[in-house]
């Protein structure tokens, strides 16, 4: 990477004509009420090969609230690898394109499209069937993108893991991946009605997984909002001010 | 006319020299529609293909036509054209949609090749339930078998053989019948005559578990079956077929027979399969769209007393004028009736109905619905819709996108220019996406398109099919102007130093916008210039419109509003306003800091994963910003986003990088403003350009 290219990745170089896109994307993170849980300029997650969780029942949201952690890591030049295990590509690019069409409209964007094409390029979508996901198949595939300077993701997210016995040794395999490239993973865990529930609000079935992450929040519906319930790793601000998914839009509301 | 449960529209897909033209000619023989076989010549070497398509035309029949009609034991058969090539084109997407089924022809020694690969995409994209037919068994090398687990492993179906061969290459003798249980020989001058035996006892071990493993595969798709699989009951033939039958029509089994179509061997068992296997026209789910802006899907029944719905899927040139193919998904078509042509919302009224018979027709009185014939006298487009007064739905999307591509094209004689004109004609009634024009400038014909590939395949089949012999140019991306911030204007044109005067003041700004259309705002209070002279204005702005001041490329995406102006009372006039506004414009243009947008199209490959990374690579290199990609375990489809300028050639590239496995697909996506050093680039081209025409 030449220099101007190092000082634009910072931030510290914004080009005349991109200056209005650059204003945009400040104001965006401005007002974008994740500022609630996490200091400015700091990771949720706080270590590279560190790991948070979003936990819920299905449906209620979390691919949602994972993809706009993404788009704000993005608006924030953060490279973005998206990995499903449910949903083919074409979904997941309609998931980041409506809730940032959503973001555009309740923050009344102007020149919304231009944003959005100057944030793509900061992500990468994946998608494999469950069973063939592993991680020498995610080992080769890093590799190639970053051998050839295609893509060298920050922030992985895996939305669809099936967590059973296997898991604890997948996510410390993982864990060794994640340090290598200087990455972050965010995962969906899909929790169960019937579940019993520990002290700390992880179910049962996942207690022994619950050490493998730093930071763990759940996802739950209270009428039209959906609580976002920090359950560990997470630093409130501004006296807790609680931050919600909007049911009607999906979006982050404080 | 039979009822709908007899009739099959099918295609009959296969690469080039896995033996189409030689399993078509049998199908027709064996349904009697021709009285006599004769071969393809060359069979054996490159120039079989054409040897075939002169046959054709020779004998006045089929493959080439829209839909050949036959008759086998009860049912009714159309087997449509389907086209070879893989291009996102409006010709492709009508042309498969009208099957109902497919034949998937493979060839016994070559296997799944990247050929078959295509076509098998073509007819996954379009959810098309096939059967397969390993042909060439008689070829030495033939090895169906491996055929069966490259259907499986190379293209993910879940095949089972439904015959076992007699005998292969030299001694092949004729096939098991794993229903049955009984052995097919074919005698007479050619195998007209099917011969049922008992299985040669070296067959019939192998023959039994071949019909387990078809059994258990087919039980899946019948509670039936699976419980006579329990209870050790015998299985009746129908309870078979009827399973084979649920999963073909699901597309999740595809049964695979075999023989030799060359050597008249195991044609007729491939027709009962058809009958048999492959849906009939009710059997399929068809939509059709709203013609408001959301364009919502409405499901149509296959019903002859509703409304009329119909598709106009190909025209062709007759002795007797346009013969205009239509399938009826809905209500009927009968002779003397009125139906409404969709696009136009012109009433016609129906002629003359007929259905091909090979190299004849026969008039009918009425197509009902699910059957496909054609109509003479109707003027229409390819792709149009007929619906009956009322209704208002089409089959095929009214948004029709601009041409990304343009190609000069120029006859190299007299003879070819008159052809030329001929087929430019008709590809543009055929396909919307297909446009001529001629350079005021260079006055080169200049053909415009969605893609390379697109119009290389219009190039070929002007001389195929018109014997236009043309020379083609480089081909030229259609690149567009924008502006990127608000500026102002304040213009005035004065000519008023003798004879009649001219005057005009047009003032207010220009703006980006972010649809690409062109929006006029008039925000005039107090009469500054008269009203009258408003639609002048906007001529006069629009006019700009048409070819930029930057680079010459239509500008798109500005809008422009005008408050203030002034005008006087004998030297104003509507021309007087024209050249106000496009000096303006001029003026204003040059302050908006205009940029050069160029297409970028979306592509989407699908490889065998191994050569994944090496085509993202390719991708990377040529501009483009990958989307994602999709793990389907043997294959990799890799979406990405790359200039269309970068994409010339790119087939050849990706053949050698993926040994021949990958294909792509790649339509418009948006348009985008082209880097700094890319834009020099286009700057210096378009210089030299003009240089060369002046």
């Amino acid at each position: 990477m030449n220099l101007l290219a190092k000082l634009k990745k910072k931030g510290t170089l914004i080009r005349l004509r991109d200056r209005y896109i650059h204003m945009l994307k400040n104001d965006l993170l401005f007002s974008h009420p994740l500022k609630h849980i996490r200091d400015e300029g700091e990771q949720l997650i706080p270590e590279e090969g560190g790991f948070g969780a979003v936990l819920s029942r299905a449906g209620v949201g979390k691919t949602a609230f994972l993809v706009q952690l993404a788009l704000h890591a993005m608006l924030e030049n953060k490279y973005v690898l998206h990995i499903s295990l449910i949903d083919p590509v074409d979904k997941v690019t309609l998931w980041y394109k409506e809730l940032f069409n959503g973001l555009g409209q309740h923050y009344k964007l102007a020149q919304v499209n231009q944003l959005w094409q100057t944030i793509l390029p900061f992500r990468f979508i994946m998608t494999f069937r469950v069973s063939s996901f592993s991680i020498p198949k995610l080992q080769e595939r890093l590799t190639d993108l970053s051998q050839q300077d295609i893509f060298k993701p920050e922030i992985i997210i895996i939305d669809g893991f099936q967590f059973d016995e296997t898991a604890l040794d997948f996510l410390s395999n993982l864990r060794a991946l994640a340090r290598t490239h200087g990455c972050r993973v965010w995962f969906s865990v899909h929790t169960h009605r019937h579940e019993d529930i520990q002290p700390d609000g992880m179910p049962a079935r996942l207690s022994t997984l619950s050490d493998s992450f730093n930071l763990i929040l759940k996802l739950e519906p209270a009428g039209s909002i959906i609580k976002i319930v920090p359950i560990k790793g997470i630093k409130s601000r501004d006296g807790g001010r609680p931050v919600y998914l909007d049911s009607s839009t999906m979006l982050i509301s404080e | 006319m039979k009822t709908e449960e007899n009739v099959r529209n099918i295609g009959i897909s296969a690469h080039i020299d896995s033996g189409k033209t030689t399993l078509t000619e049998r199908i027709l023989f064996y349904t009697k529609r021709i009285h006599a076989i004769h071969d393809v010549k060359g069979k054996d070497g490159v120039g079989a293909t054409m040897d075939s398509m002169e046959l054709e035309r020779e004998r006045g029949i089929t493959i080439a036509s829209a839909a050949t009609y036959c008759e086998w034991l009860t049912h009714e058969i159309n087997i449509i054209d389907t086209p070879g090539h893989v291009d996102f084109t409006v010709e492709v997407e009508r042309s498969l949609r009208v099957l109902d089924g497919a034949i998937l022809v493979l060839c016994a020694v070559g296997g799944v090749q990247s050929q078959s690969i295509t076509v098998d995409q073509q007819m996954k994209r379009y959810k098309i339930p096939s059967v397969a037919f390993i042909n060439k068994c008689d070829r030495s090398g033939a090895n169906p078998d491996r055929v069966i687990s490259q259907l499986i492993k190379k293209l993910g179906h879940n095949a089972v053989a439904m015959q076992i061969p007699i005998g292969l290459e030299m001694n092949f003798e004729g096939v098991v019948d794993l229903i049955t249980m009984k052995a097919l020989y074919f005698d007479g001058d050619n195998g007209e005559i099917v011969r049922i035996e008992n299985i040669p006892e070296s067959l019939v071990s192998r023959a039994r578990e071949k019909r387990e493993m078809l059994i258990d595969k087919a039980s899946i798709f019948s509670d039936e079956l699976t419980e006579a699989v329990l209870e050790e009951r015998n299985i009746s033939d129908d309870v078979l077929i009827e399973a084979i039958r649920r999963g073909v029509l699901s597309r999740q089994l595809t049964p695979v027979l075999m023989g030799s179509a060359y050597k008249n061997k195991a044609v007729q068992p491939l027709l009962d399969a058809v009958v048999s296997l492959l849906p009939c026209p009710s059997d399929m789910v068809n939509e059709a769209l709203t013609m408001d802006e959301k364009e919502e899907p409405v499901l149509l029944s296959s019903d002859s007393a509703k409304p009329t719905v119909a598709l106009a899927f190909k025209l062709e040139d007759g002795p007797y004028g346009q013969l205009t193919y239509i399938r009826v998904y809905q209500g009927i078509i009968s002779r003397g009736e009125t139906i409404v042509n969709a696009r136009t919302g012109k009433k016609v009224k129906v002629g003359r109905v007929i259905r091909m018979h090979a190299d004849q027709m026969e008039d009918i009185s009425a197509i009902p619905s699910g059957y496909i014939g054609a109509l003479f006298g109707i003027d229409c487009a390819s792709g149009d819709t007929f619906v009956s007064p009322g209704l208002n739905v089409t089959m095929t999307s009214m948004f029709i996108p601009d041409p990304v591509i343009s190609l000069a094209i120029v006859p190299n004689d007299n003879k070819s220019q008159i052809n030329m004109s001929r087929a430019l004609g008709r590809f543009t009634k055929e396909d919307p996406t297909f446009k001529t024009y001629v350079d005021d400038e260079t006055n080169e014909t200049i053909i415009e398109g969605m893609g390379e590939l697109h119009l290389e395949v219009y190039v070929e089949r002007m001389k195929r099919e018109y014997g236009a012999d043309v020379t083609t140019g480089r081909p030229r991306v259609a690149y567009r102007e924008t502006i990127t911030k608000k500026a102002e204007f304040n213009y005035i044109h004065k000519k008023q130093t003798g004879g009649a005067g001219q005057y005009g003041r047009v003032a207010g700004y220009i703006e980006p916008i972010e649809s690409n259309d062109f929006i006029f705002e008039n925000k005039i209070t107090g009469g500054s210039i008269p009203t009258q002279y408003i639609p002048a204005c906007e001529k006069g702005f629009r006019q700009c419109m048409v070819k930029g001041p930057k680079l010459e490329f239509p500008i798109t995406g500005v809008k422009v509003v005008i408050n203030d102006g002034a005008s006087h009372s004998v030297d104003s006039s509507d021309m007087a306003f024209q050249a106000a506004a496009r000096g303006a414009f001029l003026e204003a243009y040059a302050k908006a800091s205009p940029v050069i947008n160029e297409p970028i199209m979306k592509v989407v490959v699908e490889t065998p994963t191994e050569f994944q990374g090496a085509i993202m690579g390719l991708l990377n290199q040529r501009r483009g910003m990958i989307v994602g990609s999709q793990d389907e375990g043997h294959m990799t489809v890799i979406e990405a986003q790359v200039p269309l300028s970068e994409m010339f050639g790119f087939s050849t590239v990706l053949r050698s990088s993926s040994q021949g496995q990958a294909q792509f697909t790649m339509e418009f996506a948006i348009f985008k403003q082209v880097p700094q050093s890319i834009a020099e680039k286009i700057t210096e081209e378009v210089a030299a350009r003009k240089k060369n025409v002046a």
